[in-house]
């Protein structure tokens, strides 16, 4: 478990994350980018013991909404659908090998794209770029790296 | 007592999507909060603009000279057509009042803003411009390119606004066909790259393919007469009610680098 304050390297990982999803890319890259913000904070989640993660998801989620200029509570909902899930299996993503947690940052960004293409839905209707589909895969894809990069932050 | 946690956070999520998508309870909160977070969209463009700026500082005499002979040489050109605009817009205004049509091609102050390198959500079709409420950019106001309609301003900040494009499913735009007046509303495609689909055109419309159709100014929300797009596809489904027409937009959203934001009329 990390020894750094919860509370700061929070703080780091969604300074960098929050500036990762607001890079400019090509339409195509953007739609299919991972979702920065929630690989990061399940990072954070594995190897911070700390309460209140709902409350950190819920504020995280909603400063996201504010940045990307989504519906105010769209992305929280979704963070807070996939810190479900990660919580449930921490203990077994903790002693996973990568490719394991591979599988795991998948399962937890699907939820994240499940919930907020519902929610899409239900305020704008079925119109969509199917690239979006894509977010899950290149988020599993891209955790090693991630998880190396991190692993040097949290000194 | 182990799901309270996440249910409560999760209520308090749905209630805010339902107050924000349903009711307009939190525009002001959300307005003065991104405001706050004006800083990561600074850090984030900074590269730009720092490139920008060695770009200006970079060049040399010669190639302003050079430059400056070609944008005078422009000008030139855009003043003679100007001249034949202006007749254009005094014959409109003539047969206007002849035929008391109820829309007319008004004067609008504008700004130009520069667009940001700062990405917006993936579900929707979002850009931000270095121009906010300092400037006087206020929601609701219409953002044009050098070739016609590019969206909406939706959210405005002292130093940043975020512009709706045309192709956003949500964008709706009064349209008419240049070539005989035809009227329709046009909706953004999210599925499809740059493309938009005009609405409640019925079967007996003339419409042909190559048709231009520019804003018209039903409802008040657009000025009239900008460029919108042109018609690329036209069928008459069996199972609906109205022509099923594609749009290609004139401006490529993807090159936008400077755009227009037209502001009260003059």
């Amino acid at each position: 478990m990390i020894r750094q304050s919860p509370l700061i390297l929070l703080f780091k990982l969604t300074l960098i994350s929050a500036l990762l999803s607001v890079i400019s890319l090509p339409e195509m890259i953007q739609s299919a980018a991972p979702y920065w913000v929630l690989i990061f904070f399940i990072y954070w989640l594995i190897y911070v013991e700390t309460k209140a993660v709902y409350s950190f998801a819920l504020l995280l989620g909603l400063l996201l909404d504010l940045l990307h200029g989504n519906v105010f509570g769209q992305n929280a909902l979704a963070l807070i659908g996939s810190t479900v899930f990660i919580i449930h299996v921490k203990k077994s993503f903790y002693v996973s090998n990568l490719s394991t947690q591979q599988v795991y940052v998948f399962v937890a960004s699907l939820i994240y794209l499940l919930i907020t293409i519902g929610v899409h839905l239900m305020i704008q209707g079925f119109d969509f770029s199917y690239l979006i589909f894509l977010a899950p895969i290149t988020g599993a894809i891209l955790w090693p790296i991630v998880h190396s990069l991190l692993v040097k932050l949290k000194h | 007592m182990r799901l309270l946690k996440p249910l409560v956070s999760a209520l308090i999520a749905i209630i805010l999507i339902v107050l924000d998508a349903r009711f307009s309870y939190l525009d002001n909160l959300k307005r003065n909060s991104t405001a706050l977070l004006s800083p990561v969209y600074f850090l984030v463009d900074l590269p730009s603009e720092m490139m920008n700026w060695v770009s200006d500082k970079g060049s040399n005499i010669e190639q302003l000279i050079s430059e400056n002979e070609q944008l005078t040489n422009e000008l030139f050109e855009l003043k003679a057509k100007l001249q034949i605009f202006n007749n254009l817009v005094l014959e409109n205004q003539k047969i206007s009042r002849l035929i008391d049509a109820s829309y007319s091609l008004p004067e609008n102050a504008v700004k130009l803003a520069r667009i940001k390198s700062i990405s917006q959500s993936r579900l929707k079709k979002q850009l931000v411009i270095n121009k906010g409420s300092n400037d006087n950019i206020l929601a609701s106001q219409i953002v044009v390119g050098a070739n016609g309609v590019v969206g909406q301003i939706i959210q405005s900040t002292p130093f940043y606004a975020t512009v709706q494009l045309a192709t956003d499913p949500t964008q709706h735009i009064p349209v008419k066909n240049v070539r005989n007046g035809g009227r329709g509303i046009t909706k953004g495609m999210a599925s499809s790259k740059g493309d938009m689909k005009i609405e409640f055109m019925p079967f007996d419309a003339d419409v042909k393919l190559g048709d231009t159709f520019v804003t018209s100014s039903i409802g008040g929300s657009y000025p009239a007469g900008y460029p919108v797009g042109e018609v690329i596809e036209v069928s008459a489904p069996q199972d609906e009610a109205f022509l099923l027409i594609k749009l290609k937009l004139f401006e490529n959203m993807n090159e936008l680098e400077f755009v227009l934001v037209v502001s009260e009329p003059l």
